[in-house]
Formats: C-alpha cells, structure tokens, sequence
C-alpha cells in the first residue's frame, strides 16, 4: 500500500512539471468558463429572436427556451469533455507510463519490492487524483457561472445534477487515460503512443456514430446524441455501433443529468456502457505484462 | 540535381517506408470512403420510402406525383470534406512534426549540415517531399471517393463536376500542406520537440475543433432540433427579414468562425461541390463570386505557414542542444 501510495505521489509531482497537460488543462477550464456565457448569449438571441417574432405575428409557438433547467446553460460542457477532456485524458495516460520508459528509470523503480498491478495502480490513482481536482474546480467555475446568469444560487437537486455529470464525466475521461496508458506502454514511439489513442478516439467520436445515424462529424460536435436514420439497415447498424461508441454514450448520461430536453434514451443503458469501458479499461492495463512495461523506446 | 530536390527525394523515400504513416494516411481513407457510403446508402433509404409513398398514393387512386428525391452526387461528399479538415488536419501535423523530430532524435541534422547545403535547401527539400506526399495523398482519396460515389451511389458524372472534384482537391492540398509546414517550422523554432507538438496540438483543437463548434453553438437555428425557424413555422424571407434585427449578433459569430482556417477550406469546398444549397448547380463563376475571399484566405495561410517554415528552419535554430 505505501508503494502504491509513493507512486501516485510521484505521479501527482510530474503532472505538475508536465507542459501538456497543463496548456491543455488551461484549455479547457477557459473553455467550460466560456461555455456557460455562450449558453446564455445563445439562449438570450433565441428568447430575443422568438419575442420579435411573435411581436411580428409570426408564430404561435410558444418559447423553445421557457421552463428549461438553469444546468441548459452547461450543456456545452458536455462537448468541451469530448473534444477538449478526452485528449487531455490520452496525453496524460500516454506522458504517465511513457515518462519512465523514456527516462529508462523504470528498470530502478521495479527493482524495488513493487509488482506490476502496484506500479501501475498507483499511476493510475495519481492521474484519477489530479483528473478529480480539475473536474472539481470546472464543476465549482460551471456552478458559479450558472448562478450569476440565473441571479441566485442553485438549488439542492440542480447542484446533485451537476455533480453526478461531473461524476460521470470522471469515468468517462479515466477510459481515455487508460487508452492513453496502455498505448504508452506498448507502442515504440512517443508519436505513435499519442497517435493511436487519438485514432481511436475519432472513431469513438466520428466513424461509429455516422455508420448508425448517417451524421456527418461535424454535426457530431454536439452535446446531443445523433439519432438513427430511419429505415434501411441503419437501425441494425445503430443497434450494433452505437453501444461501442463511448463518447455518445457520455453524451446521453450527461444530457439525461443536465436535463436537456432534447436528450431522450435509457439513461442507465448509457451510464453502465461509460462504466463498462472504464472498466474494460483497467482491466487491460492491470493485466500488462513485466517484460512489456519495461520495453525500450525506438525514437 | 540541387540539394533541395536531393532532400525531397530522400525525404519521399522515408516517407513511402513508414509503415506507421501509410497505415494512418489508410485510415483517413477508409474514414471518408466510409463517409460517402453511408450518405449514398442514406439517398438509397430516401428513395425507397419515396417510391412505397408514390405506390400507396397511385393505389390509393391519388394522381398528384410528389417531386423525387434528387441525388446531386458531389452532396455526398460532405461527410469525407469534414473528415479531411478534422482529421486530415491532424495527421499533416504529425506529418510535417515527424519529418524535423526524426532528425534531431537521431542526430542526423549534424550530418546533414556537414555537407555544403544552402541555407534553405533543407526546408525546401522537405516542404517539396511534403507537397508532393500530400499531392499523392490527395488524389487517392478524391479518386476513391469518386470511385464510391459512382459505384455505390449509382451516380454519373458531368465534366463540370470533375472541375469542382478538382478544384476541390487542389484546395484540400493546400489546406494540408498548411497544417504540415507549420507544424515542420514549430518542430524546427522550439527547443523542445514536446513543445512544438504541445503548441500544434493546442492549434488544431482550437482552430479546427473549438472556433467551428462555438460558431455553430451561437447560430440561433441550430439551437432547436430540425432548426429554429422551421419549429415557429417561419417562412424563409420572414427569417432573413427577423434575423437582420440581430445583425450584431450574427457579425460576431461570424467573425469567430472566419477566425478558423478551417472554416475557410469548408465553405470554400463546400460551395464549388454544391454542398451549400445556395451553390448547388450553379456555374463555376457563381461559386467563385461568392467564396473567392475564402480561396484567398487559405491561399494567405499556406503560404505563412511555408514562409515561417522556411524562415526558421535554419541552422543555428536545428543545431542547438535538443532538450
């Protein structure tokens, strides 16, 4: 326990040190700070747009906007996490076990009384820790903001909402960090470690998704899920894809807990899928082998 | 042969034998061909259902014959666009990155500047390599693409469309030769290759990912599904004449999507293959009156990009001590 616990210290140290995934923690908490003021900004146009409208005699339709959530204004958090969050996530997998190999120091640290599944727990543990501060302080920045827009604090169930989102939103990101963890450990060059976790995330993201709904990848950029195109084989397909990807899937809990309307599906389906790949995840790196772990590097 | 042409050639060479980046560059290529076939299957599912609809209402006795789905072949081509500019984007990074980190891991830039070289016959000689991969890269996917379209989307082409597949391509190259000689010249000016990689990586998620995403997030008819005005049940002049009250608005977002590259490749493509409805059909000259100022924005941004390259791919900058 105290190896484990000597690793993931010594984990939290290099995060610190690192470059990338501070620039890209900068990235994304002055991302999801903006989210909430192009929420507004957005919902303020539409409310305008529909007001003149109506002044018009344009419409009868009521306001697309009126009754939703005050956590509406978050919703864009959700694509700021599988945009910007995801790639963190994989660069700091990959810069964790990448960091001994490169420094050869690896052969040092294993010759202590430390297995394998200790080494890389407490790698693991030191990442899930940093990931949980940065979630914590965007989750306290997403709080803020939406209590300045609607002009008083967030009620008890809301602020639950936004946590259990954030809460997710850790399972969902430490998937990508295991992906990132385990391409450090078996490819042979640091670009190659970062590129093929970023392959697959692109799939995850872009390739699944439009195969089952027939979405075009920028239309993916949405915090809402695609839906299936009716008819022909794309049901079949988007009953076969859609569970595999996992970014659509985070996207279905997290508009189930921001309570955007426009999110319909099984909410549990989608959060066990999350958990899934998690685990999945894990699972893979905690069975990597001595002999590969200390793989020399080719760059 | 000058000592540009020499590197290019060696550069080409390098290039035809990584694995790893052909297998990446196959990778786009089965994305987009992916792409075309699920929208040309998607026209195929549109027409079907037209075709039972048409059944039921001739059976029904009904004489009224609703218009066809109309297949424009190159509106099929949206979906690989988009994989080219996002992904594309990323992999020219890596590309351009590659071709200076591989140097100084392996030290051979001392090597190389052993030799009486010019002082920009190495980033020429890479830039041309560069150029040249892409130009191969390029062709390949328009012409599988082509190839699907026809073959899966039962479609025929007319010379002009083989103009805009054309001019299409050529404007994709420039895009991804950006992308490669900038990230080439960060490689080259940062001590630290992490940096560069660091810094490019930061690029391409704001300019190609973040901007595009906030733009379209700010556009008042993306923010109900099936569109805003079509929910009230606004008529198209109505829409323009009610937007125009919000021109402020629209002129900010604007201009946060013009701030994109990207977004300049897109709407630039988007328009000669008729993608944006407003260009669907219509002459060659039409399509460049209204995106010429797109073309010449990236037409700017390749030629920064291999203007920084070149300026500082020097030397002095490659000799220092590699961190």
């Amino acid at each position: 326990m105290t190896s484990i616990l000597a690793i993931s210290k010594h984990e939290l140290l290099s995060l610190r040190r690192e470059k990338l995934p501070l620039v890209l923690l900068v990235v994304f908490v002055v991302m999801v700070s903006v989210s909430g003021l192009i929420g507004w900004l957005t919902n303020t146009t539409v409310s305008n747009v529909w007001n003149k409208s109506t002044q018009a005699g344009l419409t009868n339709a009521s306001n697309p906007f009126e009754n939703v959530s005050p956590l509406y204004y978050s919703r864009n958090t959700v694509i700021y996490l599988v945009l910007i969050g995801a790639l963190m996530a994989i660069v700091l997998g990959v810069t964790s076990t990448m960091r001994d190999r490169k420094a050869r120091t690896l052969d040092l640290v294993l010759s202590r009384p430390l297995s394998v599944v200790e080494y890389l727990l407490g790698k693991t543990i030191g990442v899930a820790i940093w990931l949980m501060a940065v979630l914590a302080t965007v989750g306290c920045i997403s709080w803020a903001s939406v209590a300045i827009i609607i002009g008083k604090p967030l009620g008890v169930q809301d602020t639950t909402r936004l946590a259990g989102f954030y809460g997710i939103a850790l399972v969902f990101l430490m998937a990508f960090v295991f992906l990132g963890m385990i391409s450090g450990i078996y490819a042979s060059r640091e670009t190659t470690a970062l590129l093929i976790p970023i392959s697959v995330w692109s799939i995850t993201a872009f390739v699944l998704p439009q195969i089952g709904t027939s979405a075009n990848p920028v239309s993916l950029l949405n915090p809402v899920p695609s839906v299936a195109f009716p008819g022909g084989a794309f049901d079949a397909l988007n009953t076969l894809f859609r569970p595999l990807s996992v970014t659509e899937q985070f996207k279905g809990a997290s508009g189930w807990l921001l309570s955007n309307p426009e999110v319909t599906g099984y909410f549990i389906a989608s959060i066990s899928i999350v958990f899934i790949a998690t685990a999945l995840g894990l699972l893979t790196l905690l069975l990597t082998r001595r002999d590969r772990i200390r793989g020399a590097l080719n760059d | 042969m000058t000592n540009s042409m020499i590197i290019a050639q060696k550069e080409l060479l390098d290039l035809r034998r990584n694995n790893f980046l052909i297998a990446v560059l196959g990778f786009v290529l089965i994305a987009v061909v992916i792409s075309v076939v699920v929208s040309a299957t998607q026209f195929g599912v549109k027409l079907d259902a037209y075709n039972i609809y048409l059944q039921a209402l001739k059976s029904s006795g009904n004489t009224t014959v609703p218009a066809a789905p109309q297949l424009y072949p190159l509106q099929l081509l949206r979906g690989s666009v988009e994989y080219l500019e996002i992904l594309g984007a990323l992999f020219a990074i890596v590309m351009g990155y590659g071709l200076i980190a591989k140097e100084k891991q392996r030290a051979t830039i001392q090597l190389l500047y052993s030799r009486p070289i010019g002082r920009s016959a190495l980033p020429a000689g890479k830039i041309i390599a560069i150029a040249v991969a892409w130009l191969v890269a390029v062709a390949t996917i328009f012409l599988a693409v082509t190839l699907t379209v026809a073959i899966v989307g039962h479609a025929s082409f007319t010379a002009i469309d083989y103009q805009r597949l054309g001019i299409s391509a050529f404007i994709t190259w420039l895009y991804l030769i950006m992308w490669s000689a900038l990230a080439l010249g960060l490689a080259s000016w940062t001590t630290r290759l992490s940096t560069a990689l660091i810094i490019a990586l930061v690029l391409w998620l704001t300019v190609v990912l973040i901007i595009p995403q906030m733009g379209d997030t700010m556009d008042p008819d993306n923010q109900v599904p099936g569109g805003l005005f079509k929910s009230l049940g606004i008529a198209k002049p109505d829409e323009l004449a009610v937007l125009a009250q919000f021109s402020g608005f629209d002129t900010a977002r604007n201009g946060l999507e013009v701030s994109s590259i990207t977004k300049h490749y897109e709407r630039f493509t988007f328009a000669f293959l008729g993608i944006k409805d407003q260009f669907n059909q219509q002459p060659l000259g039409l399509a460049w009156a209204g995106v010429w100022n797109n073309a010449l924005s990236v037409w700017f941004a390749v030629f920064g990009a291999i203007g920084f390259a070149l300026l500082v791919t020097t030397r002095k900058k490659l000799l220092r001590r590699t961190q």
